[in-house]
């Protein structure tokens, strides 16, 4: 049950709001896990770079266990398909592509202060 | 319902999550980022239950339970394994392994709430039936086999510390002829008021136990052979005032005490001192009994207290 709202103005851009966004007990820490993730979407882009796939799979692996308890399961669905995808690595091309993806969602999360 | 959860993952965003959604509950958290220092805390807190995380570099959640399950000390703890939703060969595994529940990763917060009390619940009963299996039914004092385990340390600590460990073996006079001429029910009332004087009387720091029949067993920690016939004596003279006691028959009851120690610079054996005490007792008996008698060589000599 993500919010979602499309922004009026540029492209793609789709912020995700987490389902614990007016939780009281919850907000402080969604705020926190939320201001860290563009810094993960970095760290994922260049460990991609690296080819360092048993770094993405560890980076995947803890964003798959954490993301939907802080009310971000899409995260945690995209994080589960790199993490599946980064301990095989065989189609690299592909891999990328879901790294990609994952990382842009990382990317467009929006804390619950600046969800409205 | 006061409790100690260790939580062991690799992951802060999990430790942080855990700690807001057990908010609420009476629960005091510690956490570990990895495998070797969550056992570390197991075993300086011994907490009440632990949440493990199975994938973590390093020791990973199957190598943290295996020791935990290995080792007296953390046996008894129970494990919650936070696994990934998919990993069903790993929950079987963990089960294996000694966990009791599992929680699945991202956790559904009433949920991880609700096997989580569900966890403490069980630990509790756990530990109350441990403790009750040490206690004496009928005196409400530890049993014979809590004195026993609970000497055999004292006896290696006290050696290992250089330090004195005094022992005292305490009985009713002429119990017998109180259980034919009143009865039994009668025998076992006086058994439990004096337990309770001996309670009473003794220091905080000493362990009265119900050694069996009419006899007790008293452990006195860093205690010398002076000090421990003191104590013997104070024992014997507030059995023999003791008013509920008297009371009851309608004359004093009388203990008789043997009593020993282990000196700091000599090593002794836990068996040798119960000999010793119990060698001290026989002397306070055929000497008239209502007395304290110490016997401090292991040779089965007696010397007469001060």
């Amino acid at each position: 049950m993500e919010s979602v709202t499309h922004k009026a103005t540029s492209g793609p851009s789709t912020r995700i709001v987490s389902e614990f966004a007016d939780d009281p007990d919850m907000r402080d820490l969604v705020a926190f896990f939320a201001a860290e993730l563009p810094q993960r979407a970095s760290v994922l882009a260049e460990m991609a770079a690296k080819n360092d796939w048993a770094a993405i799979r560890e980076l995947a692996h803890q964003l798959k266990g954490a993301a939907g308890g802080y009310g971000f399961p899409t995260i945690t669905e995209q994080a589960r398909q790199v993490e599946r995808m980064a301990t095989i690595a065989e189609d690299v091309e592909r891999l990328r592509g879901q790294i990609d993806l994952l990382a842009d969602m990382c990317r467009r999360v929006v804390g619950p202060d600046d969800s409205n | 319902m006061e409790a100690t959860i260790l939580v062991i993952d690799d992951s802060a965003d999990i430790h942080r999550l855990v700690a807001n959604r057990l908010k609420g509950l009476d629960v005091r958290i510690l956490s570990a980022l990895d495998g070797r220092s969550g056992i570390t805390l197991a075993h300086q807190y011994r907490p009440d239950l632990v949440l493990l995380d199975v994938k973590m570099p390093g020791l990973d959640g199957f190598g943290v339970i295996r020791e935990l399950k290995s080792d007296a000390a953390t046996y008894n703890i129970p494990v919650i394994f936070l696994s990934g939703e998919e990993e069903t060969q790993a929950k079987v595994l963990g089960f294996d392994l000694g966990a009791v529940d599992y929680v699945t990763k991202p956790f559904n917060p009433s949920e991880l709430r609700a096997r989580v009390r569900a966890a403490i619940k069980s630990k509790k009963l756990m530990d109350m039936l441990t403790s009750q299996a040490m206690l004496d039914g009928l005196t409400g004092l530890h049993n014979r086999r809590y004195f026993d385990d609970v000497l055999r340390r004292q006896v290696e600590q006290a050696t290992e510390m250089a330090e004195p460990l005094g022992l005292a073996l305490l009985d009713i006079d002429r119990f017998k002829m109180i259980n034919d001429q009143f009865g039994h029910p009668m025998g076992d009332q006086i058994l439990q008021a004096v337990s309770r004087v001996l309670e009473r009387a003794c220091r905080k720091q000493d362990l009265v136990c119900r050694f069996g029949g009419e006899e007790f067993a008293m452990v006195l920690a860093l205690t010398t052979l002076e000090e421990t016939g003191m104590i013997a004596e104070r024992l014997r003279i507030a059995v023999n005032q003791a008013g509920a006691v008297s009371a009851l028959l309608g004359h004093p009851v009388t203990i008789s005490i043997g009593y020993t120690a282990m000196e700091s610079n000599r090593p002794d054996e836990a068996e040798c001192m119960v000999q010793r005490a119990d060698d001290a007792l026989y002397l306070a008996k055929t000497s008239g009994r209502n007395q304290c008698r110490a016997s401090a060589e292991c040779t089965g000599t007696t010397a007469t207290a001060a």
